[in-house]
């Protein structure tokens, strides 16, 4: 049987990531060392690590070529919903926020709102729960110029410390949603390799613990 | 206008040679385990009203239907499953047939799936419905089936067993709406421990919210029912679990018991299932191959109530997950027929006589010989066959 293969979404959450598997007790030196290699075995050759954009994570695991993976809510709540999310890691916290130029109340008015986002699914999902019709824009860079060329009465948009919305003269309105690290599991791996991953999840835990 | 004439719409493909080889071969198999067992075939339109899968009664998402309209603007759609087409077969024109119908069919689904995920929107399932009988010999017929037909196709499969009535047990004793009934079932199939968690936090603790907070970890082999014994207590879950407990005992009787596991959590999106649920896995495919269960109330719907229970097999997975595990190859034909000129009849008449033999052959249309051999090369083909005034066949 191949490794169990986890998919790591590159950059912060890697390096998090790599950090608890390392307070599990699960050698990732070759992580450290990887070059430019994109696969790398860690711990004692049962597993393997794989680095890509968060995006693809979802895409591995639920396609099934990778049986466990780490993203944010952020990715899980745009991206997909086939695999088991089994645990909140607890680290790459932050929030999807509703944010909009100082002063002004969003919800003011019978105009159509527009909204600028880099998450437009996670954007129309919230105010489809809202019953509420927006008209939503996709962005893809700096989401805050948005609201500042008037393209947009707001924005959709992760949150960490508001310092940027700050600068621009904008301010959260409402939090849609708070986020962190997930950890992901393929279906059919979660039932074939069923004791392989309980044990990985719980050596986990037990170290999420003593954070 | 730009034209796309020279590509598949995205969720389309084609199927080639040595897959559709492996595909026949898996139909047939399917076909006659379930043919020998007294199953008889059906087929059902492509097309159907938009009405049989009226999303508020049979949990199919409106998004995930291929719809277009009728010449009187009635919405169609492509039929995204067959259990609901034969639901309606046997509430109508197989109403006054003797009871039990074992039907199968072997059909092509349809649904609109997300952009550029790598699913299949068609797909070949293959399946059967026991309707009018209930109960557990109905149960185990389907199951043993099932595993009969894996079995023949991948040794390695495993089938996983839940019950429709643990999770609607529990979840009708919580002070929930449907809206919210919906949100923790979706929580519980996608193992979201964390999403459940705070859903069930906000509703006052009692034995069935603790059971529902437990229910996604519930999988695994026959220890989950113990474990979820002691968790469900003189409800209708906890008849639920001992149905599955007899139903287990019986599959290790058919010595199962290394290819049955147990998923409590197994609370499909189809929420006319009414009793036992099942999914099968096999090595090297992302999601279930196979997924069937009881369904006793469908047919209520369609006013001719009677219990059924019946699963869906997609050929199409597991001949991907086979052709990428062993690289199943198309044999080449075993013999070319040249016919020399004026003896072209005579050439086909033999190469008749060959076939009826059990020789694949195949008819050299070139004019010369030499052209014949060398197409023979080329192709693969070991013998020739060269039809003058007398036939002489020849290696190559």
């Amino acid at each position: 049987m191949r490794p169990l293969r986890m998919a790591l979404t590159k950059g912060r959450l890697e390096k998090d990531t790599v950090a608890l598997l390392e307070k599990a007790g699960i050698d990732c030196t070759q992580v450290h060392e990887k070059g430019r290699r994109l696969i790398l075995p860690v711990g004692d050759g049962s597993m393997e690590v794989v680095l890509s954009k968060a995006a693809d994570v979802i895409t591995y695991v639920e396609n099934g070529v990778c049986d466990l993976g780490v993203v944010g809510k952020d990715t899980i709540m745009e991206h997909g919903t086939r695999f088991f999310e089994v645990m909140d890691l607890g680290f790459g916290r932050c929030r999807f926020a509703l944010a909009g130029p100082k002063g002004v109340d969003f919800y003011a008015g019978y105009r159509e709102k527009v909204v600028a986002s880099k998450y437009p699914n996670v954007t129309r999902a919230f105010f489809e729960n809202k019953q509420m019709d927006v008209r939503v824009i996709r962005i893809e860079g700096s989401v805050e110029l948005a609201p500042l060329l008037g393209l947009a009465d707001g924005i959709v948009d992760i949150v960490e410390t508001g310092t940027t919305l700050k600068e621009n003269g904008l301010e959260v309105k409402e939090t849609v949603a708070d986020l962190s690290a997930r950890l992901i599991v393929n279906t059919a791996s979660m039932k074939l390799r069923k004791k392989q991953i309980e044990e990985l999840v719980a050596r986990l835990e037990g170290a999420k613990k003593t954070c | 206008m730009k034209h796309n004439r020279m590509i598949t719409p995205e969720g389309m493909k084609d199927i080639l040679l040595e897959e559709c080889t492996l595909r026949r071969t898996l139909r047939e198999k399917a076909a006659s385990r379930l043919r020998r067992s007294g199953y008889r075939e059906v087929v059902t339109p492509g097309v159907e009203f938009y009405d049989l899968f009226d999303p508020s009664h049979t949990g199919f998402a409106q998004e995930d239907l291929y719809k277009m309209t009728d010449n009187k603007g009635r919405l169609l759609v492509m039929r995204p499953d067959c259990t609901l087409p034969i639901a309606r077969l046997a509430a109508t024109r197989l109403q006054a047939l003797p009871r039990p119908l074992r039907l199968w069919y072997d059909e092509m689904v349809y649904r609109n799936n997300p952009g550029l995920d790598g699913r299949d929107d068609e797909q070949l399932q293959c399946g059967m419905e026991l309707l009018g009988a209930g109960g557990l010999k109905a149960d185990l017929e389907a199951l043993f089936l099932a595993s009969r037909i894996l079995q023949d196709m991948v040794p390695g499969y495993r089938i996983e067993l839940g019950h429709a009535g643990i999770f609607q047990g529990l979840s009708e004793e919580l002070p929930v709406d449907d809206e919210g009934r919906e949100a923790i079932r979706r929580a519980i199939e996608a193992k979201n421990y964390a999403a459940l968690s705070a859903m069930l936090d906000e509703i006052p603790d009692t034995p069935a919210v603790q059971a529902l907070q437990k229910l996604p970890r519930l999988f695994g082999g026959p220890e989950v029912l113990h474990e979820a014994r002691a968790l469900c207590g003189g409800s209708r879950a906890s008849e639920a679990l001992s149905y599955l407990q007899n139903l287990y005992e019986k599959l290790c009787d058919l010595g199962l018991s290394d290819h049955v596991m147990f998923d409590l959590g197994l609370v499909q999106r189809n929420d006319y299932y009414t009793g036992v649920v099942f999914s099968a896995y096999i090595p090297g495919e992302g999601e279930a191959v196979l997924s069937g269960g009881r369904y006793d109330s469908l047919l209520d719907w369609f006013g001719q109530p009677m219990p059924a229970v019946g699963f869906a097999l997609k050929i199409d997975a597991v001949a991907r997950s086979l052709m990428r595990e062993q690289g199943i190859v198309c044999p080449a034909p075993q013999l070319l027929v040249f016919g020399e000129k004026g003896q072209e009849t005579k050439a086909l008449l033999y190469m008749q006589d060959r076939q009826e033999q059990g020789v694949i052959c195949e008819y050299a249309v070139c004019e010369t010989m030499e052209q014949a051999k060398d197409y023979a090369l080329s192709s693969g083909i070991h013998r020739l066959a060269v039809v003058g005034e007398q036939v002489r066949e020849v290696e190559v």
